[in-house]
């Protein structure tokens, strides 16, 4: 939707916001690792809690790949799950999980975090993607968008059993994570620095990597609604959730 | 898109036109929030990242006694957006508001404003298999054009046959079924489009068919001639200098969003009304009620002609795709659904302009 100009991949302001992107992602993973982790506590389900341990090593090797890439280019990557909005995200999915809430953290990790974490691996993988960063980049996206389709045949589900109560539960996590998640991706830092990039927040310079945040936000909030959308959330609901969120 | 599928007998496809109306209705979603008015500069930051969906039931009441129930789906083209620069993204979003329309499993669809633009001629496409039909409207907004018109010719006492016509955006849709309407009606046709090829291939059938008709596409070597001005274009006229009209000239604006963004010197502008538009004396209604941020015109039965045409077809129970392509409206489809539409109390809305109804 927007443009950016590219900069040449060589120039120290394009490696510069690569290695943010990065150390964004690998802490981004670390972060839903912990979560799955921590969601196998919650299970009864022998099955369900090895399926759930499987997504929190899927994770865990997301993360792997990121890091070994960071190493291969030598770019010093900074990870810091303890960041304001990453630490907010953990912190509020940990909530749910202690309730304990299977399905709310399900909506928290699957739908929330992973159409965000989808959307934006496949725009950065998109604009690096003659370069093997962009590469994985992409792959990652593919297999997190898995975790989406996973999850919306169990939250349908759930919706059929009691639709004003699921829509009621969306919403409160929607308040929860997607605010924090709004704060993260809006055009300026609303709660001030990350604690992820090294410098200055790298939203200024995503232009270097044909990159602009409002495109990055925008087309991950178009795929929370359209996941929303064939949960079976009504449309007008989701809209008016978004309007509420921070910009 | 809701995955819930109730059966709908008619679905409007349609966009805003001004950022105004954006702005008031994300503030009206806003009102549980504490936060202050969020202004245009981030609005557009995302508007156009949301994807189609319904956002209101509509009832319309036929004076027959007839309910009609649809829905409104909503493109979130942005108003910034409504040009060629933005065509591909247009065009997938139009795909994907037909898409809801299908799923609510809506009799017969419209294609409001820039949408039925932005698929003009290839509407064909949406109608293969589905079981919605899809409509432009096209042909009841160039009915009530042209029945407007003759009503605000009436309105200043000016004589049809004695007056010439200036088109602008002639060679569209609704605009060469204006130029069919009037042809042999008015003393003579200007017509102007951007297109030359197709405009002078127009002004040779005028020719053959023995009507007095003169093409450019050069707006401001007609302007002076125009006693009468319909501006039917597919966007904002820019270089429509009003300096250059007759004083008495009579000026029907009837695109979507509106081709006269200059303002009108006082005397022009009292002359200068919306055409296009529909009445439905029955009246309707929004549920949730968004018509003072969505649909506000200055009586609130008031509503586009190519919406309405939706609504006439599902009144009528007629599952057909009434308008589609570039080129096909006659003189008869336009009487003809103009019939069918007053039969049910919808009829061409009265002459108004922003300064309210004309008396």
């Amino acid at each position: 939707m927007s443009t950016a100009t590219l900069t040449p991949a060589n120039t120290q302001i394009y490696w510069d916001v690569v290695t943010d992107i990065l150390s964004q992602a690998i802490t981004g993973e670390l972060v839903g690792m912990s979560n799955f982790a921590t969601l196998t506590g919650t299970i009864d389900d022998i099955h369900e809690k090895m399926e759930c341990a499987e997504h929190a090593n899927c994770e865990r090797g997301h993360a792997e790949g990121f890091l070994h890439l960071a190493k291969k280019y030598n770019l010093p990557v900074n990870i810091n799950m303890d960041g304001y909005y990453w630490k907010n995200v953990r912190e509020s999915f940990v909530r749910w999980a202690n309730k304990p809430d299977f399905i709310g953290c399900i909506i928290m990790q699957e739908v929330m975090l992973e159409c965000f974490a989808v959307s934006m691996y496949k725009d950065v993988g998109t604009a690096l993607q003659n370069h093997e960063i962009g590469q994985l980049f992409l792959s990652i996206s593919k297999e997190e968008e898995e975790h989406i389709e996973h999850s919306i045949d169990i939250l349908k589900a759930e919706l059929d059993k009691d639709y004003a109560g699921f829509i009621q539960k969306v919403e409160d996590i929607h308040n929860d994570c997607m605010t924090i998640l709004a704060e993260w991706s809006a055009t300026v830092d609303l709660k001030g620095h990350c604690g992820v990039c090294r410098g200055e927040c790298m939203k200024n310079s995503l232009y270097a990597a044909g990159l602009d945040i409002k495109g990055l936000r925008g087309n991950s909030i178009n795929l929370y609604l359209k996941t929303l959308d064939r949960i079976g959330i009504p449309g007008l609901k989701s809209i008016e959730w978004i309007a509420q969120l921070p910009m | 898109m809701d995955s819930t599928t109730s059966h709908v007998e008619f679905a409007l496809i349609g966009h805003q036109d001004s950022w105004q109306k954006i702005s008031s209705f994300v503030n009206l979603l806003r009102n549980n929030s504490n936060d202050v008015e969020i202004p245009k500069e981030k609005l557009a930051e995302v508007y156009s990242y949301f994807p189609p969906r319904s956002l209101f039931d509509i009832e319309v009441k036929s004076i027959t006694g007839r309910i009609a129930k649809g829905k409104y789906i909503e493109t979130f083209i942005s108003p910034d957006e409504l040009n060629l620069k933005y065509w591909k993204n247009n065009i997938a979003k139009v795909r994907d508001a037909a898409e809801c329309a299908s799923k609510l499993q809506a009799g017969v669809a419209t294609l409001g404003g820039f949408t039925s633009i932005v698929l003009e001629g290839r509407v064909d496409s949406l109608n293969e298999n589905s079981f919605t039909k899809f409509t432009t409207g096209n042909t009841l907004t160039a009915a009530y054009i042209a029945k407007s018109l003759e009503k605000a010719c009436l309105f200043f006492k000016k004589e049809l046959t004695e007056q010439n016509l200036l088109i602008i955006g002639s060679t569209g849709d609704i605009g060469s079924a204006c130029v069919s309407y009037f042809s042999g009606k008015v003393k003579k046709l200007l017509l102007c489009a951007r297109q030359q090829n197709i405009l002078l291939h127009q002004e040779n059938k005028m020719s053959e068919n023995k009507i007095d008709a003169k093409a450019s596409t050069d707006v401001e070597t007609l302007l002076p001639q125009a006693d009468i001005i319909i501006a039917i274009a597919s966007s904002i006229i820019e270089n429509f200098n009003p300096g250059l009209c007759k004083q008495d000239v009579i000026i029907c604006d009837a695109g979507y969003p509106k081709n006269l963004n200059c303002k009108l010197p006082g005397n022009l502008h009292e002359r200068m009304f919306y055409g296009g538009m529909g009445i439905v004396n029955g009246g309707y209604n929004f549920n949730p009620d968004f018509h003072a941020d969505l649909y506000s015109f200055p009586d609130k039965k008031i509503a586009h002609g190519c919406v309405l045409e939706a609504i006439v077809l599902a009144l009528e129970n007629k599952k057909i795709a009434y308008s589609t392509g570039k080129g096909n409206i006659t003189p008869g489809k336009m009487e003809a659904i103009y019939s069918m539409a007053f039969k049910h109390g919808i009829t061409e809305a009265p002459l108004f302009n922003t300064n309210g109804l004309w008396n």
